[in-house]
């Protein structure tokens, strides 16, 4: 068997920094991700280590990994602790039933199976079916399928595909989780036999591509899951390959200052900076305006690496916080995302902050569904 | 013969509820079955212990032994399943508790008697005793009914039914112990206290729980107010915790805790399915918020549609009155 050091490749670690220097959540908590990688090397200590809060700070942005000039990834190590305490049972209650959730309901809200279409009430949706090949086949996502906050995702793709005619078709209920959340709570088991029955189900499928709605799926499905037949798309790379062959056209104005947040799951570790600017560039009368921090350097809004059921320790500024006050600094009227999990956190802050008169969250379909309609 | 045989629990010194809940039905089972309902104690030093399940009209068997002093399932085990052969009860009831289900399994496995598990209600029917229990979460009851056996076990819940008012007092008969040797496997250690904040709110009953809509902590005395007349305890969303009017631990959602009580009244709380989530287990919910399109009245079994100051100060007014 591997060793703890072996697995994550720990002697390749030069101690440089770099990842601590990088790393967001060091503003918010105590988490040194370089000490975690060097105390790491001593197997008697792992336990100990594991034992620490701060190992659930970590939001798995990949800023670490994208800064590491030995091409390691040392957020992984902060995973690997995180699967120690699973392994022994000792979780918070919240991350035990949502783990258990994605193993019997294939989410990890807690919602039955049963009604993770229900987001398709009233719609014409096309749904798959594997004897018919299709071009784009839509993956949901399980937040976008069961908040109501954001579902409009889903829905408002609906009806610019059927306007747009693109052939399409979205997965029928057996859809399940990717496992994106799964991974980073460190419940390794269940993601390896999710990622096998993923893997099944989806390459039964006659499709040219998967698109997904969410980031984290697209990440998930492109990094993890080697047997996949069928190649993966993130929703914005579609609709910028429409938007260039004419097939997309908007009504009406978005006369507002937009500025756009680069979600880590897309950007830094899918490397999709370019297409949601350019969506949002074509939105007649929008003005985009840009972080000081962005693409690369984009600020993580902490939903992500399973801290949407683990809060921090530390009472120190959340970083979508900091982020909502950077966007009103710019004077945006908009902050625009592609991920489901920043809306619900930015939004969150937005709201806490007392902005909700000056300033809207929406994710870039939202303010594409609008532009239909008007 | 035909005995119901009542096992009371107690921990750190007390008797649990369900010892005196499970005399509220030991009884009835045990005139249907022409025998007695009988309590069991086993412990170290039961002398105050013994004299309050005497309260009940009921014979209390005492086991006084140092070995009982502190819980081992190991031992629970063999002593029970020497006292079967001696007493030959009909029924063996005990708390569907961590004590219970730690030893009951294997007991029924050693004596191949059948039984059945977390128990809402026993009852007497066609001349056989049937046990209802529930599955899906409680929404569905299933009636469930014992192989043919000389003692049928069972494992009863918490809270499923009120413990009967106490009544003449019943006699006192000393047991030997029937633990005659050593456990082979199980050792005590130590006790462990669970570590909880100030208040456990995954355990209260009432919960007034605050959001965004509060908008400042001068504003927390007239939910305190309202907690204090109803004896509800306080809990809050994110948002809550963000401002600082509430401690961590009493965050319900999920990134906080998933609270089951029986009211939960929610005020100022738009409802994130992120914190629906962690409330949904409530069994009633009063939601108010001056919002009519706020998500929380989705779950909402009562909804108020106003500003939460207006409506507080007089729903804890009406409350009190009530009182």
């Amino acid at each position: 068997m591997q060793t703890f050091t072996e697995k994550y490749d720990l002697l390749g670690c030069i101690q440089c920094g770099r990842c601590t220097g990088g790393c967001p959540v060091t503003v918010r908590a105590d988490l040194n991700v370089r000490q975690f990688v060097n105390d790491a090397y001593d197997e008697d200590k792992l336990e100990e280590l594991a034992k620490l809060a701060e190992i659930w700070d970590c939001t798995a942005c990949h800023t670490c990994a994208v800064r590491c000039p030995k091409g390691l990834k040392p957020l992984e190590v902060l995973i690997g602790l995180r699967t120690m305490i699973v392994e022994s049972g000792k979780v918070e209650p919240t991350v035990r039933d949502a783990l258990q959730s994605v193993l019997l309901e294939g989410n990890p809200w807690e919602k039955s199976r049963a009604t993770r279409s229900d987001w398709m009430e009233g719609l014409d949706v096309r749904i798959a079916d594997p004897d018919e090949p299709v071009e784009n086949l839509f993956f949901v996502c399980c937040t976008i399928a069961y908040d109501p906050r954001v579902r409009a995702v889903a829905q408002n793709m609906v009806k610019l595909l059927n306007k747009a005619g693109v052939d399409y078709a979205f997965l029928p209920e057996d859809e399940s989780c990717c496992g994106s959340e799964v991974l980073t709570l460190g419940e390794e088991g269940l993601f390896e036999m999710q990622v096998e029955d993923n893997t099944e189900y989806l390459n039964e499928f006659k499709a040219e591509r998967i698109v997904t709605l969410s980031p984290h799926c697209f990440t998930t499905y492109k990094t993890h899951y080697p047997d996949l037949k069928t190649p993966v798309v993130h929703y914005t790379q579609l609709l910028v390959d429409l938007l260039n062959d004419g097939k997309l056209s908007w009504k009406g104005e978005l006369p507002k200052k937009i500025v756009y947040h680069d979600p880590c799951y897309l950007g830094k570790q899918g490397g999709i900076y370019d297409e949601p600017r350019e969506l949002l560039k074509s939105i007649p009368g929008a003005e985009l305006v840009e972080f000081e921090r962005r693409r690369e350097r984009s600020l993580c809004c902490e939903g992500g690496g399973g801290k949407m059921w683990v809060e921090s320790e530390s009472k120190k500024e959340r970083l979508s916080d900091t982020r909502i006050k950077d966007a009103k600094e710019l004077g945006a009227e908009i902050v625009a995302v592609a991920c489901p999990f920043c809306v619900l956190t930015l939004e969150d802050s937005m709201k806490g902050l007392g902005y909700e008169e000056e300033m809207r969250v929406a994710e870039i379909m939202e303010l594409l569904g609008e532009l239909m309609e008007t | 013969m035909g005995n119901v045989l009542v096992l009371a629990e107690h921990r750190q010194g007390a008797l649990r509820d369900v010892s005196f809940e499970m005399l509220a039905v030991a009884p009835k089972i045990a005139e249907e079955l022409g025998g007695e309902a009988v309590v069991l104690l086993m412990g170290s030093g039961m002398d105050d212990m013994a004299k309050k399940m005497t309260g009940y009209g009921l014979k209390v068997m005492v086991v006084d032994d140092p070995a009982f002093e502190n819980f081992n399932a190991e031992k629970y085990q063999m002593a029970l399943s020497a006292l079967l052969d001696d007493l030959k009860p009909s029924v063996l009831m005990v708390g569907h508790t961590a004590q219970g289900v730690d030893f009951m399994p294997a007991l029924a496995v050693e004596k191949k008697l059948p039984l059945v598990a977390d128990v809402v209600e026993l009852a007497f029917e066609d001349g056989t005793l049937k046990a209802t229990r529930q599955l899906y979460s409680g929404k569905v009851n299933a009636v469930v009914a014992f192989k043919p056996a000389d003692t049928f076990l069972v494992t009863f819940r918490e809270g499923a039914v009120e413990a009967p008012e106490a009544s003449a007092a019943g006699d006192v008969e000393k047991l030997d112990s029937p633990l005659k040797e050593e456990v082979p496997y199980r050792k005590f250690v130590e006790y462990v206290e669970a570590e909880v904040g100030d208040v456990d709110i995954t355990q209260s009953d009432i919960l007034v729980a605050i959001g965004r809509g509060l908008k400042e902590d001068k504003n927390l005395p007239m939910v305190e107010e309202l907690a204090t007349a109803i004896k509800a305890d306080i809990a809050g969303s994110r948002a809550a915790t963000d401002a600082g009017w509430i401690p961590h631990d009493r965050q319900v959602g999920t990134s906080g805790k998933a609270v089951k009580p029986k009211l939960y009244i929610a005020m100022g709380i738009s409802g994130a399915f992120q914190h629906l989530a962690g409330m949904k287990g409530a069994k009633t919910i009063v939601a108010i918020n001056k919002d009519p399109e706020a998500p929380i009245f989705t779950v909402a079994d009562y909804a108020i549609v106003d500003d939460m100051f207006k409506v507080l100060p007089k729903l804890t007014e009406k409350l009190k009155e009530l009182k």
